[in-house]
């Protein structure tokens, strides 16, 4: 991507007393895509989130919105961010409205009465926006929450969990309003979550982070499209030559050997080419299986027995 | 630039949109209700047509005690002025403003700022505390505003308050006292010793004045609160440590007013009617010296609560 990125992260750190809980991350995120930003609970989600948007110190390193540092220039760079940070907190003694021209009023341009019920309408609340908060369920405070954010017409939206303790006719409502807002609008989104399984339908890259280090950086494309790399494993005999023969054909294809099977990283044409030089060879085929994709296997290395 | 007039009026939308800050007005004017009736129907009344002959009595009294046993420095002068204030009245036929007057019932009417400090209190604990309670600082604090602004917006709120509630006591105990007691006697003057001679003021100003002596006491505790609720984000620990102050602080100062460093506390400069009328707690002290010592205490406590709340991570 040569376009620039509306956030960048460079080795960024933060210690509190003496255990570092975010380590040397840098990452960034481009307009018009969404970012997940997947951990267990604990790994630094919330403290990277707090960070960017200036609730919290950077210890080293610095994050840079539409190249404004968020340290040195707050009010610049945060009035591109429009956020839920953990669970959308709101005034509950107030009526959603009230709320949203809570808001409205701490933003330099003025944002009109029209503008307020657009996003309102956008998250389906204009029924019981004149409702008082503390009446509100959980999913209609998340929509509340989006309201809130969006409202600026942010280039930036920043969520934390944003689909926690949603129900999952909600969990898509969210995840259909964030696809749109981000390719409709080219805004970026970095949305947070423990769920390997809602990240990879609602974001272009998932960034993994474990104990405050980010351990990799894919592409949902690359990894679910049909050009992307599949993970293959052949039951062969003679276990030996194949691999041989593997290895004199394909630069890069062997990813491990084991007993009675190689494991293989190739293209999805290359599956039927492996398995006719095989053939060819007189090699003896006796399965082939699709094994676990690489963004899965370390998500689910990292996250150990937790699930 | 976001403009501080949105800030306050956002500040004013959470303040007046929560039950308890109405009842907390109720009580004001329920309290003044409550002195009306009872100095109307209860109270003796101390209306006498001897009141000459009771202030005759009174300077006899305070002249036999300042031969008897001799106050020293600014005793003695407050007791000859109070001596020379009573004979004018009996000269010039100007008789001591009674409770059962507008002007006496307003007078009365002014202790209820002690009330109003409370409130104000309760008000300040919770600016800030609360927002961190009830998870509400996230999305307050990621806004293109700066921290500064905020903290500010909210303080001047309380303030604000504060303010709302003094003018409402001025004016309700004015509305109460009319129409409870009637508009006699407004042109009683009020007298005041200056320069070697009795002259004779306007008494609402005097009121207000009061107002204003009363007010320097509240305005110290609710910054204090303020302070407090910003600095450990906990509105029953400013709320208690507060009002705990504002009831013995005056007490303890007084029992350890011998010592001369109890001149450095804060409670012992808060009342400025001891320079008007009284004596001062130490020997030496002046008006000056306290309201330096006063703005002293304010800036230490505003700096404070600007500099945790600035630099404070959020992690609630
Ligand atoms: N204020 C704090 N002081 C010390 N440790 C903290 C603080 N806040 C968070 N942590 C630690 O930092 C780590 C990351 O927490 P967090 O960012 O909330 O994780 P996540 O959002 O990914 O679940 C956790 O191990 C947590 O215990
Ligand atoms: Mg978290």
């Amino acid at each position: 991507m040569s376009k620039k990125p509306v956030v960048e992260l460079n080795h960024v750190t933060k210690r509190i007393g003496k255990s570092t809980i975010i380590d040397d991350l840098n990452l960034q995120v481009f307009p018009g895509e969404v970012f997940g930003f997947l951990g267990p609970n604990g790994a630094g989600k919330t403290t990277t989130i707090r960070m960017m948007v200036g609730l919290m110190d950077i210890t080293e390193g610095e994050i840079l919105i539409h190249n404004h540092s968020i340290e040195e220039n707050f009010e610049k760079a945060i009035a591109h961010v429009g956020g839920i940070i953990e669970n959308p907190e709101m005034y509950k003694f107030l009526s959603g409205y009230d709320n949203l021209i809570h808001y409205a009023r701490m933003v330099p341009k003025k944002i009109s009465k029209d503008r307020i019920r657009e996003v309102v309408k956008l998250v389906g609340l204009e029924e019981r926006i004149k409702h008082k908060v503390g009446n509100y369920s959980l999913g209609m405070r998340q929509r509340l929450g989006l309201a809130q954010a969006l409202l600026h017409s942010p280039s930036l939206l920043i969520l934390d969990e944003p689909t926690n303790g949603l129900d999952p006719a909600g969990i898509r409502e969210i995840r259909n309003y964030i696809r749109r807002i981000a390719h409709e609008e080219n805004m970026a989104v970095f949305v947070s979550s423990h769920l390997l399984s809602e990240m990879q339908l609602m974001c272009d890259r998932i960034g993994i982070i474990q104990n405050g280090r980010l351990i990799s950086v894919e592409s949902v494309r690359d990894f679910v499209g049909s050009s992307s790399k599949h993970k293959m494993r052949y039951h062969v005999s003679p276990l030996d030559q194949a691999v041989e023969l593997l290895r004199s054909t394909y630069d890069s294809v062997v990813e491990s050997v084991g007993d009675g099977f190689i494991d293989t990283t190739v293209s999805y044409e290359e599956i039927a080419d492996v398995t006719e030089l095989f053939v060819e060879h007189r090699i003896r085929v006796y399965g082939i299986s699709s094994i676990q994709s690489t963004l899965e296997e370390k998500f689910l290395e990292m996250t150990g027995g937790e699930k | 630039m976001v403009k501080m007039m949105n800030l306050i009026q956002n500040e004013h939308m959470k303040l007046y949109k929560r039950l308890g800050t109405w009842v907390m007005i109720g009580l004001i004017l329920f309290a003044v209700l409550g002195l009306g009736a009872f100095t109307a129907f209860i109270m003796e009344s101390n209306e006498n047509t001897n009141w000459k002959e009771t202030l005759q009595i009174e300077n006899a009294q305070l002249q036999k005690q300042l031969e008897e046993s001799p106050l020293k420095g600014a005793g003695e002068t407050y007791v000859q002025q109070q001596v020379a204030i009573n004979e004018y009245r009996i000269d010039e036929d100007i008789p001591p403003v009674e409770s059962q007057s507008v002007l006496g019932f307003m007078i009365d009417a002014t202790n209820f700022t002690g009330i109003i400090a409370l409130f104000t209190i309760v008000v300040a604990s919770s600016m800030v505390a609360s927002e961190f309670s009830w998870g509400t600082i996230k999305l307050l604090l990621i806004r293109p505003v700066n921290r500064t602004k905020i903290i500010l917006s909210k303080y001047i709120a309380t303030i604000l308050f504060a303010l709302f509630s003094l003018v409402l006591l001025f004016l309700f105990s004015f509305l109460v006292g009319s129409v409870l007691f009637g508009l006699g006697g407004v042109d009683q003057p009020y007298l005041v010793y200056n320069n070697g001679s009795v002259e004779e003021t306007n008494m609402i100003t005097h009121i207000i004045q009061l107002f204003g002596f009363n007010s320097v006491d509240l305005l110290m505790m609710v910054t204090l609160a303020f302070m407090i609720s910003t600095v450990f984000r906990s509105s029953s620990l400013a709320i208690g440590i507060a009002i705990f102050l504002m009831f013995t602080g005056p007490q303890i100062t007084q029992l350890l007013s011998s010592y001369e460093w109890v001149k450095y506390v804060l409670f012992a400069n808060t009342n400025l009617q001891q320079y008007t009328n009284g004596t001062p707690l130490v020997e030496g002290m002046t008006m000056t010296f306290s309201i330096t010592v006063l703005l002293v205490y304010f800036v230490i406590f505003t700096t404070l609560t600007w500099v945790v709340f600035k630099k404070r991570d959020v992690a609630a």
